[in-house]
């Protein structure tokens, strides 16, 4: 099962059929995203959901697509303190602290395979394709 | 526990993102296109040999070999390659102490893949760029007259190559300074008591970046006539002058095993296995080591296996076939190289160049990253250009090398192993 989720963020489609914690709560609305006109920024963005706990990660290796400079939140519980490191083109590095629902954002400018690390754990969460 | 939101990555290797695997589309059309031109040269093509490294090239002016060799010329270029050297080692010592420093571009990028480019360029450049040769030569260039055992080779390099790719594809942290500096110190070590006791030989076949450095450089097409002149010709003609010692094939499987191992460790289902298997840095560092000596050992094997596939050829020439046909995967290694690392070459030797002389305000221009579709058939079109290139060379000296009525049979298995190689290459491309 996939721990992470392409959720409609503020469009108000009626794909967020998953847990999408907080910002599941949309206005209902007549106008899909794709009926809009605007197609440079799709109002979607990446969810990954992590989990830490007793030094397991879970999801690892998850296989992930994003657009370029789609927002990607990666909302983690953990508890444990670790650092997350997004290696893309310029680099993000987040710290994770040991307590529940920590939400980190970025996007990504530059298409490539991005890698999100937890440094300490040494563990690959999920690859990225950002194009 | 409180800090900076944001701070400093040391990343593992050189960090940053890597290449989008090519469109599946792209690797079909690649492979086609090599398995055609491998099946059209071996059943249409010449049936006599064409390439000869004794055919002269085309002579530039003499002015222009006047001006390579004066001695001015190769002091001025030693002496500002190591006052380079000098200033990279400053800056890692003295630089940043984290993923600003420039030490592991310079390393894993400028060293590694720029010198192989600028070999491809200008031929084997390295010999006159090589710090310790130019510290060697300022000391007098003298040594203690040992001589450098035939037997020897180019094994020294092969291990050096190797130690080299250990660090990058399977040491715990390639990107560590720490791990880099000690590196280095022991190659300047080795490589300077090598000269001290050998003299130059030990530089040209031992040093494993002068080693990589003349293997590229026999691609180029620029080179010398026997008379010393500089020319311009057909790098296939070129090709052939690899000179073949103990240890040639095993140089050339490290350069095309390490980098298809480092396609490889990047699929998630190596990823996978390692995570499921090792539970320690130990045994993940062993892991990947075993990984990269199979791949290593598998080029090498299947190469030396396939060189001595012939029929009629005594026991002698079959033990010397693998290193005679040896100089035929220049091509595919170069290839392969260039598909996998050119975004490094050209994306983070920028950035190194900004980093390692403070232009701080200067940006990186991805033009490459930016432009997928572009790069996938860039970096297709280096596989299938080294393979088919590989393949004319195989061919070629498959014709001067068996006797008649084996020429065909006996280039088969070559030709096979070559396809497997590019196959291989362009699904690890692809995303495995």
């Amino acid at each position: 099962m996939a721990a992470a989720l392409i959720t409609a963020g503020c469009g108000g489609s009626n794909s967020s059929d998953n847990a999408s914690g907080n910002t599941s709560s949309s206005q209902p609305s007549s106008v899909g995203p794709s009926d809009m006109p605007n197609e440079q920024a799709p109002p979607t963005r990446l969810l990954v959901d992590v989990t830490i706990k007793d030094g397991k990660v879970t999801p690892t290796n998850e296989q992930l697509k994003a657009g370029v400079k789609q927002q990607i939140v990666i909302r983690v519980n953990s508890d444990a303190a670790d650092e997350l490191h997004v290696h893309s083109t310029p680099e993000h590095s987040f710290n994770v602290e040991a307590k529940p629902m920590q939400s980190f954002q970025f996007t990504v400018d530059v298409p490539g395979k991005v890698d999100v690390e937890l440094h300490k754990l040494n563990q690959t969460i999920a690859t990225i394709q950002v194009q | 526990m409180i800090a900076d939101r944001s701070t400093a990555v040391l990343a593992h290797g050189l960090g940053g993102s890597t290449d989008l695997p090519i469109p599946l589309s792209y690797a079909l059309i690649g492979a086609a296109w090599a398995l055609t031109f491998t099946f059209a040269i071996v059943a249409l093509a010449w049936r006599r040999p064409r390439f000869d490294s004794d055919k002269p090239g085309r002579p530039l002016p003499r002015r222009v070999t006047t001006l390579v060799d004066a001695p001015a010329t190769r002091w001025a270029v030693a002496i500002a390659a190591l006052m380079f050297a000098v200033w990279v080692a400053i800056t890692a010592v003295f630089g940043p102490q984290d993923a600003h420093n420039p030490l592991p571009g310079v390393f894993y990028v400028l060293l590694w893949v720029g010198l192989v480019a600028l070999s491809l360029v200008v031929g084997p450049v390295w010999r006159v760029i090589s710090p310790v040769r130019t510290v060697h030569r300022l000391l007098g260039g003298r040594s203690l007259g040992l001589r450098y055992q035939e037997r020897a080779g180019y094994w020294p390099a092969a291990a050096g190559l190797f130690a080299f790719v250990w660090l990058e594809l399977a040491s715990p942290d390639p990107g560590s300074l720490g791990a880099i500096k000690t590196w280095l110190l022991v190659y300047l070590a080795v490589t300077m008591a090598g000269a001290l006791c050998c003299g130059d030989r030990w530089c040209a076949r031992a040093d494993p970046f002068e080693v990589y450095s003349m293997v590229a450089s026999r691609l180029s097409a620029l080179r010398r006539n026997s008379d010393g002149r500089i020319a311009i010709g057909n790098p296939f003609d070129h090709l052939p002058s690899l000179p073949v010692r103990a240890g040639t094939v095993a140089v050339l499987a490290v350069l095309l095993g390490s980098t298809v191992f480092d396609s490889f460790s990047a699929t998630p289902q190596w990823r996978g296995f390692v995570a499921d298997h090792t539970d320690s840095v130990a045994t993940t560092t062993l892991l990947r080591t075993a990984g990269l000596l199979v791949f290593t050992a598998v080029v090498a094997g299947t190469f030396w296996l396939a060189a001595r596939a012939t029929g009629g050829v005594d026991a002698q020439r079959r033990r010397e076939l693998p290193g005679l046909m040896a100089h035929s995967l220049i091509p595919i290694v170069i290839g392969y190289v260039f598909a996998h690392y050119l975004t490094y070459l050209v994306e983070r030797g920028q950035q190194t160049f900004i980093l390692l002389f403070g232009l701080g305000d200067a940006q990186v221009h991805y033009v490459l990253s930016m432009h997928p579709q572009v790069l996938a058939s860039i970096k297709v079109g280096c596989v299938v250009a080294g393979h088919i290139a590989a393949v004319i060379a195989a061919h070629d000296s498959a014709l001067r090398l068996l006797p008649a009525g084996h020429q065909l049979t006996g280039q088969l298995a070559t030709m096979l192993v070559m396809v497997g190689y590019t196959f291989t290459g362009l699904y690890l491309l692809f995303g495995g």
